[in-house]
């Protein structure tokens, strides 16, 4: 078919130029990821909100205690995030005590990992070994995947779990080899295990997974899934059981919370605007198979983590609830692009064929000389689509500047395409600076001034003083607005003044802990830390 | 259909979805039928699944052409 289009050698250069230039374009967001990744692994505070009790939860674990405790008592903490990543974690803290960077560390090489994972199956299916490098690329270039990345959070590393997972899962209907299969079943599926006990919200993924067995063929779905079922509940029942219950109470029953759906619909336009450029090859994957194909994982994994999105519009919840669809729709894309630089795409013979693609047969060898533009296009236009970058520092600014790119984010500092319009979109992504650490060190010395116990709304001060952390305020929000919490103990105390000082940044506590602050505290100075106003608050005389 | 050789088709897949788009669909109706004491009528929410289901059935429908091809 190459042969007979006449400006193939003309469009085979363009197609190298431009390809190379979509390469160099993401490397450069790659540059600036590993940038932001080290620079957050130096900074020693909480940088997005509530990092820190993800470091309680992997102390406690490290000391082989539960998380999931009774917040009604002292010191009033509990948290609503499965173990698994904290397990991982928890080696960290007996070499290296209580500390952010191994927690970043460890988010940041599961993005790796995950990319990895993505080029690799895009190479499978299509062989293109470029398309696979900027597949797996575009999904770190992903704003969304950029800011929460290298946090003390489990989300990617859950995202990583589930990549895997459906890669390895991808053709095992069509290995031979029983025990082989039965090898690579037992892993995927205890993938979507370990995924789901890193965070719940990987559900849909082990929905995907079996849905894909049970087309394909449903005696071993339903085998299969009762036996994955089977461990998945049993973990489940063993971890209530040791917990008394408090499990199933922090991190089911306190997490259905108040949706939002003008903040679902705000995320969702924002992920097309940033995403469109491999949106709309992916959702063509999709129809491709549905009408002409058989249905990949991928496919029904993106349709599935799509659908799942709709519950960013959650309190609490926010853009990273999209990073499944992400990685699903950078694999989806790559094996388009593949498929068009190859030529290889096949249309076989039915009533939509007929209709829509015997007519344009005649023409396919210009589709495919011109696809071999529009493609590394494709990819450009999504390098633009995702701009951010810091525009302040040694090299930045300079890029910046030849540019043309002012900040619009971090008071300037810090340039994010996604705009910071939509609910519910992290405001993170900037560098932190020498003045935030020693900003966090003067709040850390406040807390040390103090005999008493302090309570702050983030850990990382009380941590770093070496005093108790006291509670986690947004599970405390969950409980109370799931109308599952007291909190007489802790108000108690409050009204008794039994704490040195009070360190709010969001105010996120349930209103009658924040009524008896206000009551029996007064703010006495605020520290700028991070782009945040820290107020510190001194009992009232 | 639990035999080691049994595939969906794309037939059973367009069977499914139709199927389970016009209940689905259904059934999003009948929660403000039978639910009387709501106020507001047909909201975001249920706009927006009744989308999903007819869009599903809409699929269902142009798949059960294709026949025994597998899904």
């Amino acid at each position: 078919m190459q042969a007979t289009i006449a400006p193939a050698p003309l469009f085979q250069r363009a197609n190298r130029l431009l390809l190379s230039a979509a390469i160099l374009v993401l490397l450069g967001y790659f540059i600036v990821y590993g940038v932001y990744a080290v620079n957050l692994m130096l900074f020693p505070f909480d940088y997005d909100q509530g990092e820190g009790f993800e470091l309680v939860d992997t102390i406690m674990l490290s000391r082989g205690e539960w998380p999931y405790q009774n917040t009604e008592t002292y010191p009033f903490y509990s948290s609503n995030y499965p173990p698994l990543f904290h397990v991982m974690a928890a080696p960290f803290v007996w070499v290296f005590g209580p500390a952010y960077w191994y927690g970043r560390l460890l988010g940041f090489l599961g993005t790796l990992v995950a990319a990895g994972a993505i080029g690799l199956a895009v190479y499978r299916e299509g062989q293109h070994r470029w398309i696979a490098v900027l597949s797996g690329l575009a999904f770190l270039a992903s704003n969304t995947v950029y800011h929460i990345g290298p946090l003390f959070r489990q989300h990617m590393t859950m995202v990583m779990f589930e990549t895997l997972a459906v890669v390895l899962l991808a053709g095992v209907n069509e290995i031979p080899d029983t025990r082989r299969r039965r090898r690579v079943l037992v892993l995927g599926l205890g993938l979507i295990l370990a995924a789901g006990y890193t965070k719940q919200l990987a559900y849909t993924t082990a929905i995907a997974a079996l849905l894909f067995l049970f087309i394909r063929q449903p005696r071993r779905a339903v085998v299969w899934g009762l036996g994955f079922g089977l461990v998945g509940v049993g973990i489940f029942l063993a971890i209530d059981r040791a917990t008394s219950g408090q499990w199933w109470l922090q991190t089911i029953t306190a997490n259905i919370n108040e949706f939002r759906p003008d903040q679902t619909v705000g995320l969702f336009r924002l992920w097309f605007g940033l995403h469109g450029f491999l949106l709309i090859p992916a959702a063509l994957m999709v129809v491709y198979e549905l009408y002409f194909a058989r249905l990949s994982i991928y496919s029904l994994w993106f349709v599935m983590a799509t659908a799942n999105s709709i519950l960013s519009g959650k309190w609490g919840a926010g853009d990273s609830y999209f990073a499944t669809a992400i990685a699903a729709m950078c694999i989806l894309s790559g094996i388009f692009a593949s498929r068009t630089l190859n030529a290889s795409w096949h249309f076989p013979q039915n009533y939509l064929s007929r209709w829509l693609v015997n007519p344009l047969r005649r023409f396919m060898p210009q589709f495919a000389a011109v696809g071999l533009v529009i493609i590394p296009l494709v990819y450009l236009g999504y390098g633009r689509a995702v701009l951010h970058m810091p525009t302040e520092g040694a090299v930045f600014s300079d890029i910046a500047g030849a540019l043309s790119i002012q900040g619009n984010a971090y008071g300037g500092r810090f340039y994010d395409s996604a705009g910071r319009i939509a609910g519910g979109y992290a405001d993170i992504g900037h560098l932190t600076t020498d003045e935030d650490i020693a900003a966090g060190w003067s709040i850390v010395e406040r807390v040390r001034a103090t005999d008493k116990p302090v309570l702050s709304e983030e850990a990382a001060f009380n941590l770093l003083a070496g005093k108790d952390v006291i509670t986690n305020p947004t599970q405390l929000l969950n409980l109370a607005n799931n109308g599952l919490y007291d909190g007489a103990a802790l108000i108690r105390m409050i009204e008794n003044q039994e704490f040195g000082l009070v360190i709010f940044r969001g105010q996120l506590y349930p209103v009658p802990v924040l009524i008896a602050v206000s009551t029996y505290y007064e703010q006495v100075d605020t520290v700028l830390m991070n782009g945040f106003n820290y107020m510190i608050l001194e009992p009232r005389a | 259909m639990l035999s080691d050789h049994f595939t969906f088709t794309k037939r059973h897949l367009g069977l499914l979805l139709l199927i389970g788009g016009v209940l689905g669909f259904l059934g999003i109706l009948a929660i403000d039928l039978l639910d009387v004491g709501r106020e507001g009528g047909i909201g975001p929410a249920q706009q927006i699944a009744l989308g999903l289901m007819a869009a599903f059935a809409l699929i269902g429908l142009t798949l059960i052409p294709l026949g025994n091809h597998a899904a």
